[in-house]
């Protein structure tokens, strides 16, 4: 077998000498899976639960055989809540002979990676690297960044807002003006975006639309006064963390009662910070343990049986991305190695059945394809969340095909060869 | 004219409560010439000390076991750590408060973990003070506003109609001569940072009933503080009532204004298509006016608004 220069080059810290025939190397090599998001700093504390999640997700997967009869190595990278820190973590991971690396925390660190990811991969096409994607949900992943070794295995702004929208007009609480307010980033600029493309079908006009500074905000009673100006019926926000945290504050210290739309009201710190005022507010999420019925218990309580507490949505997000690609690898036939061009193509094939459904990869543009659970926070909840008494109460799932986007015409996959 | 009054009712408070935490800053500066980095530390610890003793005692008296606890500690921080490192000059003592700031941080996560805690609001101040139009004006704003108004007053009575007042302006000026006097320099000093850090704990126990009790309030409301400390002045306490209500009044109003640097000089025929910052609309920009004004008075009044000139 001919090597070239760089791919010689290139794995030379994981073969022990240069001569070495790869096919062989590569059959004998366990299967390197790493995480690459924000373990310290601001954000971590979010952040790391997709980690978490992946750790135990591998262990499921060790626990099940592993892969090619060895157990699956996991290790993670700090990205430290930079995307210069993660293009440097990147550079470590490929140099460690990882061959897939997962990421969730932040749709900006994801944009950097996926942009290492087509470098790499495009100079090393005999060590090729995959990106799970287990929360970063801006567009462009999907759209103009698209890439045939990137996952998305969540949702994104428009299947998010799809969702909400349409389990939100079946109970009645979407009325006919909606308010749009989203942080000044890819992320929120796509959430308004996609609620002002769905209008036509929800039937609402957008009243407003504001977009804020990211973690920048102290006081949000403006924000709450000019929501009450537009005299909306509902709101629809993707704000996350404290920015979601002070805005449900501050509306219900305005004492405005409307109903909202949310993405990450589930996540430690939002309920808590947001009181009883978050009663009846609306969630789209892939998880909830109500709706996945006894499956959803079994998970929960295996999941604190490993890990010692009940999982968050991310931690379940990242349990159930490992799931997944533990369908692909299993659908190889045996002694085919940590062959990233054949997992790849694998997960495009792959299919998880969940309690409310089907998840599948769409060949296209790499974004999964997966029904969603659309919530409202209720009191007494037997998942109460984030030490009050409050949790989510499915109200409808909507089938993955109907919830998914259409495939974005920016997105030009190159398959690999 | 609902939105007006309402705007500008937010914008006093916000206002005052940034004025309660800049207070003790610009007033250690002031007497002692400490750039106390951790200062937002202060507050935070006010916050969660409130949050803790209010589960044991009930709120009220919380609020004012708080700021005593907060100041024993910005006493002993300054008597243990800063007293030693004093000898060594102005940057040593800025190095030490700097890392003081993630030592808090981590101890609070070690405490309370990495999420906010949940701070229930007593149920006298959730209700509304008075109805403006749709909105409701909440009543723990009217309280905010007035522990500001009154922590203003006392402090103000203090320093300057009392003898004790008297001593430390004094001290400030010549210590030499207060030591003289047989006045002890180092425990004037040591006072006025426990009264700086309690004013700090003050604002957090209040401010904690309404924003979420984080490890991350140290970092989110001292970049902000810092802001109002030099456009006021640094060391002026009017200076930095001024620079909050300026402050807390532009930002709360800069939220509803849509428009953009590029329509203004349109409107003037200076220009015709622009990009950039002229195209961002100014109320997605609030958080970044204070430090537009920062650099606004760097440029053309480096010792602030009401500040000494140097």
């Amino acid at each position: 077998m001919r090597l070239g220069r760089r791919s010689l080059l290139s794995s030379l810290p994981v073969l022990a000498a240069p001569g070495t025939c790869r096919a062989a190397a590569q059959t004998n090599e366990p299967l390197r899976i790493a995480t690459i998001e924000t373990l310290s700093g601001p954000g971590s504390g979010v952040n790391r639960l997709y980690s978490i999640g992946t750790r135990q997700g591998v262990a499921m997967l060790n626990a099940a055989g592993g892969f090619n009869g060895r157990p699956i190595e996991f290790r993670e990278y700090d990205a430290q809540g930079t995307t210069s820190v993660a293009a440097e973590r990147f550079r470590a991971a490929a140099a460690d002979g990882i061959h897939i690396f997962v990421h969730g925390g932040s749709s900006a660190i994801a944009g950097q990676l996926i942009e290492d990811l087509r470098r790499h991969n495009m100079r090393n096409p005999a060590r090729r690297m995959i990106f799970l994607n287990t929360g970063a949900e801006a567009l462009e992943l999907t759209g103009e960044k698209c890439n045939a070794f990137h996952f998305r295995l969540t949702t994104n702004a428009e299947i998010r807002v799809r969702a909400l929208v349409a389990a939100m007009r079946a109970q009645g609480a979407l009325g006919s003006r909606v308010v749009s307010i989203n942080q000044n980033y890819s992320w929120g600029r796509d959430m308004e975006g996609a609620i002002t493309a769905a209008a036509a079908a929800g039937g609402y006009e957008v009243v407003e639309r504001i977009l804020h500074d990211t973690n920048r905000i102290q006081d949000f009673s403006p924000f709450a006064a000019r929501i009450a100006a537009a005299r909306p019926s509902a709101v629809i926000t993707g704000n996350w963390g404290n920015d979601l945290a002070l805005l449900l504050r501050a509306v219900s210290a305005a004492g405005l009662r409307i109903s909202f739309g949310t993405c990450f009201l589930d996540l430690p710190g939002s309920l808590s910070a947001a009181g009883d005022a978050a009663v009846g507010y609306y969630q789209a999420e892939v998880f909830n343990p109500i709706a996945f019925g006894a499956e959803g218990e079994t998970m929960m309580e295996e999941y604190r049986a490993r890990a010692g507490t009940f999982p968050s949505t991310s931690e379940v997000k990242a349990v159930l991305s490992m799931q997944f690609l533990g369908k692909a690898l299993a659908s190889l036939p045996p002694g085919t190695g940590p062959d990233t061009t054949r997992i790849a193509a694998a997960l495009v094939a792959a299919q998880l059945r969940l309690p409310i459904g089907e998840m599948a990869i769409r060949a296209e543009d790499r974004q999964l394809i997966q029904p969603l659970v659309v919530s409202h926070v209720v009191k007494g909840s037997r998942y109460p969340i984030d030490g009050t008494d409050m949790g989510f109460e499915p109200v409808g799932v909507v089938p993955g095909p109907e919830a998914v986007n259409p495939v974005q015409a920016s997105c030009r996959l190159e398959r690999p060869a | 004219m609902d939105y007006f009054v309402i705007s500008l009712l937010n914008g006093v408070v916000y206002g005052l409560l940034l004025f309660m935490v800049s207070s003790g800053l610009t007033l250690v500066f002031g007497m002692m010439g400490v750039l106390n980095f951790a200062h937002g530390s202060f507050y935070m610890i006010g916050a969660y000390a409130g949050y803790a003793i209010a589960r044991v005692t009930g709120f009220w008296p919380a609020m004012v076991l708080a700021p005593v606890v907060v100041a024993l500690i910005g006493a002993a921080v300054e008597r243990w750590l800063l007293e030693p490192v004093h000898r060594h000059g102005h940057a040593q003592e800025l190095l030490l408060t700097f890392g003081l700031v993630f030592v808090i941080e981590e101890l609070a996560k070690l405490l309370f973990g990495p999420f906010a805690v949940d701070n229930p609001m007593p149920a006298e101040l959730a209700r509304p003070a008075l109805q403006v139009g749709d909105i409701a004006f909440p009543a723990f704003k009217a309280f905010i506003g007035v522990v500001a108004a009154a922590m203003f007053a006392g402090l103000f009575a203090l320093l300057r109609l009392t003898r004790a007042g008297l001593v430390v302006r004094a001290a400030v000026h010549r210590p030499d001569m207060v030591s003289a006097l047989g006045h002890d320099v180092s425990r004037v000093f040591m006072l006025v940072f426990a009264l700086g850090a309690g004013l700090a704990g003050l604002a957090g126990a209040v401010a904690g009933v309404f924003y979420p009790v984080s490890p991350n309030m140290a970092h989110e409301l001292g970049v902000i503080v810092f802001v109002v400390v030099v456009v006021g002045g640094l060391g002026s306490l009017p200076g930095a009532l001024v620079a909050s209500l300026l402050i807390g009044l532009s930002t709360t109003f800069a939220v509803g204004i849509d428009a953009t640097l590029g329509d203004g000089l349109r409107t003037l025929g200076l220009a015709w298509t622009m990009g950039g910052i002229f195209d961002v609309r100014l109320s997605s920009m609030s958080g970044a006016i204070p430090f537009f004004l920062m650099l606004l008075i760097l440029l053309l009044r480096p010792s602030g608004l009401l500040g000494e000139r140097a």
